[in-house]
């Protein structure tokens, strides 16, 4: 059984030979750059360039050696930002921070001593605006050639050579957090409750952009296959959601229903959604919208449990991530045994009837030890093989 | 009557009406300080109570905070020529920011406005604060130190500021209260923090408890 024939399998609802296991098929499944050197050394694979794919989580871009090493089913296709575009690295003047604005204006930065990611400090649509200012600000083009070179290509690499599972990346962070990005994390969740109507033109205008970009995107893989289109939107938090399930209903569900509506309309992909956080009151909604997969599964946030969230929505959807708790199960602070035995417990929990994709809970953060990853890598050989 | 409706106008996150209402309130002859005491302070804690029920989510408590916040700065001025509770010297003081290497201010900032709701004086550090500058508040008179982190990279720093505190041999001066999305009650114990509050309002019920005060600027 080859990797793309065991992934359509589980996204099917069937089990295959074993779990499928991903790491780094998507900008929320991978691995973070000091994480991925330091596994790369204590696997005795040769000392190498670390090429940053996500430059503001510092993912490492995960090489043919490890993919073929540890049995990796994935592999990932995104546009790239259009050539008339580049990310200009800076120091501020005290020299505290590296930071740069990206192609929506969003200003990012990261401590230089001891920094792990980049967070955002300037939003372009901050403070008090008109609709004016919504229709003046000037997204990226996203039909830029640039954007699409080589991609198809690479797709076709995927399929036909490696026979691995073809994920396609999406243009941009989801509307919901775009929107936050753009008009800042203060202005964004206040005038979600005082104005929702500008909030729904900002949101308007980027679900457009995203549209136009899947498209293309179809367009230039006429006659691939897609197995997975990756889209996010994070709408929950530790203890609960971000926004009420019913301002998510009236002001956002509609946009996602468009998108993934046209999705399933031009393509047998199934869709990805990730969503951080206690998202459980909305997983029936995500459902309903057309959401196949739910990641990254953040079973150490309230009412999370990987046990009865398989139980209760096990049928509907997918779930790619729980693999282990990122928070209280796997970093400098746990044991390979404490490691393993968490994994041992969410694959009995989740890979049953398959439905399940191997990965952990969120990218995998710079201070995990190269012991843990493959304390987590041996759980998954050994139970997760599927017994007929 | 005013009173009443005020509290209304700030819980349901009428910007505008609460200015409005604060306006007519005054021109009654109601004292600012009644004003705050019994519509303001008590509606912010409401709005406490409904995200504590999951009933409101952070952007129905950003809008009452800024309607509470709005009204506040109308009043503020009137409050320096009366007998002020709110700016008594013997008013707790605490300062908050986020620990070295975190740049993630909502859940901080947050807090520090229903603190300030709750009559404690705070001084905000903002973020990516170093133990230095935490020592510099203490030394400045902080009862109590806020540390929030949200990430589980960087919540580490917390033990390293604390362990700061000790070597600078300010530890016993202050309480320390931590908060932020990965972190637990066994987490502060090992850090060897005072107390752990898992959101805004619960952070306001523990400062107090930390600070053995009592409905600081509330009247009897």
């Amino acid at each position: 059984m080859n990797s793309r024939e065991r992934v359509l399998l589980a996204l099917n609802h069937k089990e295959p030979d074993r779990v499928p296991y991903d790491m780094g098929g998507t900008v929320v499944t991978g691995i973070q750059a000091k994480a991925y050197s330091r596994l790369r050394r204590y696997l005795g694979l040769p000392e190498k360039e670390i090429v940053i794919v996500d430059i503001l989580q510092q993912l490492a871009q995960v090489d043919d050696d490890v993919m073929e090493h540890m049995g990796l089913d994935f592999r990932n296709i995104s546009p790239r930002s259009t050539a008339s575009f580049k990310i200009e690295l800076k120091l501020t003047p005290d020299s505290r921070y590296s930071y740069f604005y990206d192609e929506y204006q969003v200003g990012w930065r990261m401590p230089v001593d001891g920094g792990m990611y980049y967070d955002m400090f300037a939003h372009p649509l901050m403070g008090n605006i008109t609709e004016d200012d919504v229709d003046q600000y000037v997204l990226p083009d996203p039909l830029d050639p640039s954007r699409f070179e080589g991609l198809r290509e690479a797709a076709r690499k995927v399929l036909e050579e490696e026979k691995r599972a073809l994920v396609i990346g999406n243009i941009s962070a989801g509307i919901f957090e775009l929107y936050l990005w753009t008009r800042g994390f203060k202005d964004g969740y206040t005038e979600w409750a005082e104005n929702p109507t500008m909030a729904k033109k900002i949101l308007r205008k980027y679900a457009d952009l995203q549209l136009a970009y899947w498209e293309r995107m179809f367009e230039v893989m006429e006659g691939i296959p897609i197995d997975v289109v990756q889209m996010a939107d994070d709408l929950a938090g530790q203890n609960g959601m971000l926004i009420s399930p019913a301002s998510y209903r009236r002001n956002l569900k509609p946009f996602h229903k468009e998108m993934f509506d046209y999705i399933h309309a031009k393509t047998d992909a199934k869709i990805f959604f990730h969503s951080c956080g206690s998202i459980r009151p909305l997983i029936p909604d995500l459902i309903e919208v057309g959401v196949d997969i739910l990641n990254p599964v953040q079973v150490s946030a309230a009412n999370m449990d990987s046990a009865e969230l398989k139980r209760e929505f096990g049928k509907d959807l997918c779930f790619w991530g729980g693999g282990v708790d990122t928070q209280n199960a796997f970093d400098e602070r746990y044991t390979p045994q404490q490691v393993y035995a968490d994994v041992k417990k969410r694959l009995q929990d989740l890979m049953p009837g398959g439905g399940f994709v191997f990965n952990t809970v969120h990218n995998i953060q710079g201070n995990v030890p190269p012991e843990n990853i493959m304390a987590m890598w041996e759980a998954v050989q050994e139970c997760g093989v599927y017994r007929h | 009557m005013e009173l009443k409706t005020i509290f209304e106008a700030v819980v349901n996150g009428d910007v505008q009406g609460t200015q409005n209402l604060i306006q007519e309130a005054l021109a009654d002859g109601i004292p600012a300080e009644t004003i705050i005491h019994e519509a303001l302070i008590p509606a912010m804690t409401q709005v406490g109570c409904l995200f504590e029920a999951q009933e409101y989510y952070v952007p129905e408590m950003l809008v009452s905070a800024k309607a509470m916040q709005t009204g506040m700065k109308g009043l503020k001025p009137l409050l320096a020529s009366e007998e002020s509770t709110l700016s008594r010297q013997s008013n707790p003081r605490a300062a908050f920011g986020t620990v070295k290497g975190d740049l993630h201010d909502i859940g901080k900032d947050l807090v520090v406005t229903m603190l300030e709701g709750a009559g404690f004086r705070v001084t905000d550090l903002g973020v990516d604060v170093p133990p230095e500058k935490f020592i510099e508040a203490i030394n400045d008179g902080a009862q109590l130190i806020g540390l929030s982190a949200m990430l589980t990279t960087t919540m580490l720093n917390m033990k390293s500021t604390i362990e700061a505190f000790q070597n600078a041999g300010v530890r016993d001066r202050v309480k320390v209260l931590v908060g932020g999305a990965p972190l637990n009650q066994a987490y502060a114990d090992h850090i060897g923090a005072d107390g752990f509050a898992k959101d805004a309002s619960s952070a306001v019920r523990k400062a107090k408890e930390l600070l053995h005060v009592n409905e600081v600027s509330q009247r009897a």
